[in-house]
């Protein structure tokens, strides 16, 4: 029996779509087992770990950290990145093109080695395990993704609607925030999103920060995972999965969020 | 233009000196570094200078084999996330329109996905004790735990998943600019789909091949969780080692001097297929 071509193609595409989903299946099903490894059919269910790990005060100190880089890092990003993308876009300064590339550089650094080259220079400068510092890291590896959705969302923008802005007399940032700005957001939200996701997500630059006894949740997953397969990080990481989910899918449906990745 | 000089100044300095302070300085100071001398248990020889740090990356059998490791890793997981991201991303393309978004939600999906989550659930699905090998067991089919992790097999699987919708999204970018009236072209001249598709539309998406291709293997080399979660203490990579080299040997000028070997590989990469992106471009 031959197959044509196209059916080929779509039996590999649909492998593919479940073999990427196949941790995340796998993760929700470790979540939800009374027994500590996992067997298929499951031999129990459970939501015991759930309670377990939200009460346990060493993934909520976590979470918290996590939450508070995440959020004031991406916002930072936001704040800095935009301005910085308004004015390369405007061409208001000479060379605008090696700005532009300075401020995409940590983008193509390997994360590890901006986190050792932070190690050493918070170490030097005394400021190890500062929250202030955990914020500056996370504003390096997230504002490039600000940055270029800025950028890119700019490109999009008729200039002259700005300059008509002008002449019936707003001022430049008048102009800029009521007009330019309302039209970019789709794409700021989607960078916005990458950024969240990015800080979040963060091992390689977080861990070299960390005080003794500071984590961050991948941090504290990471280390908890080499001393085996923990039903406690199966619960806390369906957690995640559903919240990822959950962001993805609103994303989705207030900006058309697949047009921007 | 729509704002002046100064005021473009004011609006570009504060992320600029943010990204002087936190990114720039800490790279240039980590360069003399990468140039002392270390002994094990004593720390950083005052005052003396040397390019061992950088030669032992070549001369060092240890350090040798990791870079070759992690060269080869970076290469095969390219391969296969070209050779399975292609049939997908043409799917995604060319296929029923009602499936496209679905598609690439499932594609974004696990790419926004905590990476130290989608490792772990690679290692419930992996492990000695895991859902895969567990399975076998009790059907029968095998009486001891087959090795899938510690080892190139999980960092392999565990990168491909990591890195394949980044190939996935630059190939859709990449088939989206080839108009389909090439195709109708070339089927009215006789080629069949297949002839047409390797003669036409595989050519004309190579720029956005050579972009996926370049953007997995540079993420590869520099990967440090997944071959730390997956690959254990015993199947290194560069990454993982500079983590060692820093966090336990303590050794920050061997790190470092590892650190600058493999921003370098990053970098040259990167330029070289820009150079190489410009010229076919230039001749298309």
């Amino acid at each position: 029996m031959t197959l044509a071509p196209g059916r080929i193609v779509a039996i590999i595409a649909v492998l593919v779509v479940i073999f990427l989903q196949v941790p995340v299946i796998v993760t929700m099903l470790a979540a939800v087992s009374t027994t500590s490894y996992l067997t298929i059919p499951p031999q129990g269910l459970t939501l015991h770990w759930f309670a377990e790990v939200l009460s346990d005060p060493e993934y909520l100190k976590a979470i918290r950290l996590s939450l508070i880089l995440a959020v004031s890092s991406t916002t930072l990003s936001l704040v800095l990145g935009v301005a910085a993308a308004w004015a390369i876009h405007s061409r208001a300064l000479p060379g605008s093109e090696a700005i532009a590339s300075f401020l995409m550089a940590p983008l193509v650094f390997p994360s590890v080695v901006i986190g050792v080259a932070l190690l050493q220079y918070v170490s030097l400068l005394r400021l190890y395990g500062g929250t202030g510092v955990l914020i500056a890291a996370h504003v390096v590896i997230t504002v490039p993704y600000i940055v270029r959705a800025a950028l890119s969302s700019l490109g999009g923008v008729d200039r002259s609607l700005e300059e008509a802005a002008r002449v019936l007399g707003a001022t430049g940032f008048e102009a800029f925030r009521l007009v330019t700005l309302p039209l970019i957001r789709p794409g700021l939200v989607a960078g916005a999103l990458f950024a969240l996701v990015t800080s979040l997500d963060n091992v390689p630059v977080t861990i070299f920060l960390l005080a003794p006894g500071q984590q961050t949740l991948p941090v504290l997953i990471f280390s908890s995972v080499e001393h085996g397969v923990d039903p406690g990080v199966a619960a806390i990481s369906t957690i995640m999965i559903i919240l990822t989910g959950l962001i993805l899918l609103i994303a989705e449906r207030r900006t058309g969020f697949h047009r921007f990745v | 233009m729509i704002i002046r000089r100064r005021t473009g100044a004011a609006l570009i300095s504060p992320l600029a000196l943010v990204l002087i302070a936190c990114f720039a300085a800490p790279i240039i100071l980590m360069l003399p570094t990468s140039f002392r001398e270390y002994l094990p248990g004593m720390g950083i020889t005052p005052g003396s200078w040397t390019i061992d740090n950088y030669a032992q990356i070549i001369l060092d059998d240890y350090y040798r084999e990791v870079v070759w490791r992690t060269f080869g890793l970076g290469l095969l997981v390219t391969a296969i996330a070209l050779a399975i991201g292609y049939p997908l991303a043409l799917m995604i393309v060319r296929g029923p329109e009602r499936w496209r978004v679905p598609l690439i939600l499932l594609v974004v999906f696990p790419m926004m996905l905590n990476l130290v989550v989608r490792s772990f659930g690679w290692i419930a699905l992996l492990a000695n004790r895991g859902l895969l090998n567990n399975l076998l067991i009790d059907l029968g089919l095998i009486d001891t735990p087959l090795k899938l992790m510690f080892n190139m097999t999980g960092v392999v699987i565990g990168l491909v998943h990591i890195y394949l919708p980044f190939m996935v999204l630059m190939l859709v970018a990449a088939i989206q600019a080839v108009p389909r009236d090439v195709e109708a072209a070339a089927s009215t001249l006789g080629a069949g789909r297949i002839r047409s598709f390797f003669m036409v539309t595989l050519p004309l998406t190579a720029s956005g091949i050579l972009a996926g291709s370049i953007l997995v293997f540079v993420l590869t080399i520099s990967a440090l969780v997944t071959p730390r979660m997956l690959g254990g203490a015993t199947y290194r990579v560069l990454a993982t080692v500079i983590y060692d080299e820093y966090m336990q040997l303590l050794n920050w000028p061997g790190g470092a001097a590892l650190a600058f070997a493999l921003t370098l590989a990053a970098l040259v990469i990167v330029w070289a297929s820009g150079r190489l992106a410009k010229r076919w471009g230039g001749m298309a």
